[in-house]
């Protein structure tokens, strides 16, 4: 763990189809080499939060950022961006596994082909280095060549991190990565996720509190677009500041 | 158990029903198939297969007959058709799921499915009047001039510039099948899931680029079902064509000639056809296009089951 700032939101407001005021003045920021966990109860902008740092919004038409996103020095919500390189950046991974319809090794190559990457040796390699890297290469290094639709669930979704990991992104954002998944393929993820931390910087959506306390090194408690607290995770799950964040993590409401 | 047995011969009325209807469109097309086999017994045992299929004289008054020239236009306009229609039926499809703003996505929806909803007698009117005139004063000309003058290909644009021939003919059909290969398209790439497309998003990938690796193959399989039934629909259009394209019988090379399809063959000639072979021959060209057909159609099955089992799961 290490104290730099990766990528810090500064008072980061956020409206859905102009009306919904949907992120509230959110400051935030999440340090390199650690897990950040955002939790609360349904609705309440974390996964909203979670797709400002890749401009996902940017997908659908009249949705407005307010505030600041700093990532590098610059501010990513700024219109001279080029959003298509900041997400070969910022990787984003999400609730459903979402495997391509092509090959296993495809999927992968995908990425990197994107960045212009056409040699086939470089690319072997560094698919190779993906799946690896993503615990998924003893399991699918025999069928790198069958679709990606053939491997279960847990497997796609290592896929689609493997994907996620071999354009080399700086952040790497999880939206509930493992709500679709069996308890084995959940912890096969989480021991993934802590595993990365050392390479990418974290931030990960999720509805499990005790997820969040066992896999990440800070935590946000959002509520109703607003960020309630931000802390080191042990500190909040032992000894949180708010009195929202304590009946929360007890069990109080949500 | 009288509650039981009650709703048993309900259950099998319901069957016996339902069965019925079901082979109903068997006993047709075997019907169907029967009668013209037995109308054009005449013109077969005259000519046999193979002649009837290669030749392509077609005279009423020698009483000689072969389907060579009609098989010929049927593909030829066909699959020009095809040509022209596809990219354009995928260009809408693209635009209305993936690029169009919100507000104009249910106009130009309505106005394809209006499209379809012209009848092809309007569509023949049209070209007609309109557009076989358009062809022979400028477009025809034009392509004379540029890719006319084009070694090999070139011999595709040779002649007089008459706005009644194959050229003409396979635009109408084209502007005839666009709306159905662009509406089921469209429907088959709304089903891309939008998280699939999100996470090609997510790791840089263009509009372009997610379209081309993500939806198209995504919902190849529905695009090729519109492209069937399209061939299917154009294989037998009559009307429209019958009068744009001339109605005469010969195999040529070159666009800007008139020629002649099996089914406006049959439209036109049924009437003036006064002697037994004639009529027989007739129903033997009928009969061809049916197994044409058949044969299209299972190639079009054959491929979207190949496609459905790539992407079962």
């Amino acid at each position: 763990m290490s104290d730099q700032v990766e990528i810090e939101a500064k008072d980061l407001s956020f409206y859905y189809a102009g009306t919904i005021h949907s992120l509230k003045q959110v400051n935030l920021s999440a340090h390199k080499m650690a897990v950040t966990a955002l939790i609360g109860p349904s609705g309440c902008g974390k996964t909203t939060l979670l797709r400002c740092f890749n401009r996902m919004h940017d997908l659908y038409p009249k949705n407005r950022y307010e505030g600041q996103i700093i990532f590098e020095g610059k501010d990513v919500l700024s219109s001279d961006v080029d959003v298509i390189k900041l997400r070969s950046k910022i990787g984003m991974v999400f609730q459903k596994p979402t495997p391509f319809p092509m090959t296993i090794f495809d999927n992968i190559a995908y990425g990197l082909k994107l960045k212009g990457i056409t040699n086939r040796s470089e690319l072997s390699e560094k698919v190779e280095k993906a799946l690896k890297n993503a615990a998924l290469w003893d399991e699918a290094k025999d069928k790198l060549n069958v679709s990606a639709y053939d491997l279960s669930g847990g497997q796609q979704q290592r896929l689609v991190i493997a994907r996620a990991l071999a354009v080399e992104p700086h952040v790497l954002l999880f939206d509930e990565p493992t709500s679709a998944l069996d308890p084995i393929s959940t912890s096969k993820i989480e021991e993934l996720i802590v595993q990365l931390k050392n390479n990418v910087t974290i931030i990960i959506v999720t509805h499990n509190m005790q997820q969040a306390a066992r896999i990440s090194d800070w935590t946000g408690f959002m509520m109703l677009g607003e960020l309630i607290e931000f802390d080191r995770t042990d500190k909040m799950f032992t000894a949180p500041s708010e009195k929202l964040t304590e009946d929360y993590i007890t069990g109080r409401f949500g | 158990m009288p509650i039981i047995s009650k709703k048993n011969s309900v259950d099998s009325i319901f069957s016996l029903i339902t069965g019925v209807a079901s082979s109903v469109v068997v006993v047709l097309i075997i019907g169907i198939l029967v009668v013209l086999l037995r109308e054009s017994s005449l013109a077969i045992s005259r000519f046999g297969v193979i002649h009837f299929l290669l030749s392509t004289d077609w005279n009423p008054v020698k009483e000689s007959f072969g389907a060579a020239s009609t098989i010929f236009g049927t593909f030829v306009t066909t699959s020009l058709a095809l040509l022209i229609a596809i990219p354009l039926a995928l260009g809408i499809a693209i635009f209305v799921t993936e690029i169009a703003p919100d507000f104009m996505k249910g106009p130009i929806g309505i106005a394809i499915e209006l499209l379809a909803a012209i009848p092809s007698i309007i569509y023949g009117m049209w070209g007609l009047f309109t557009l076989a005139p358009i062809m022979s004063k400028y477009i025809e000309p034009a392509l004379q001039k540029t890719v006319g003058a084009l070694p090999l290909i070139g011999i595709l644009f040779s002649g007089t510039p008459m706005g009644i021939d194959i050229l003409t003919a396979s635009v109408i059909l084209s502007i005839m099948i666009i709306p159905f290969t662009a509406s089921i398209s469209r429907d088959s790439f709304n089903l891309t899931p939008s998280v699939v497309k999100e996470s090609a998003y997510a790791i840089g990938a263009t509009k372009w680029e997610v379209v081309k690796n993500v939806v198209l193959p995504y919902s190849k399989l529905g695009v090729y079902g519109g492209v069937a039934l399209s061939l299917g629909r154009a294989l037998g259009e009559t009307m429209a064509v019958a009068f744009v394209l001339g109605n005469n019988h010969q195999i040529t090379t070159s666009l800007f000639d008139a020629a002649a399809t099996i089914t406006v063959t049959l439209a036109n000639e049924f009437t003036e056809a006064d002697k037994d072979l004639y009529l027989s021959s007739l129903f033997y060209l009928a009969l061809v296009l049916f197994i044409i057909s058949f044969i299209v159609l299972a190639i079009a099955k054959f491929f979207l089951l190949k496609a459905e089992r790539r992407y079962s799961r």
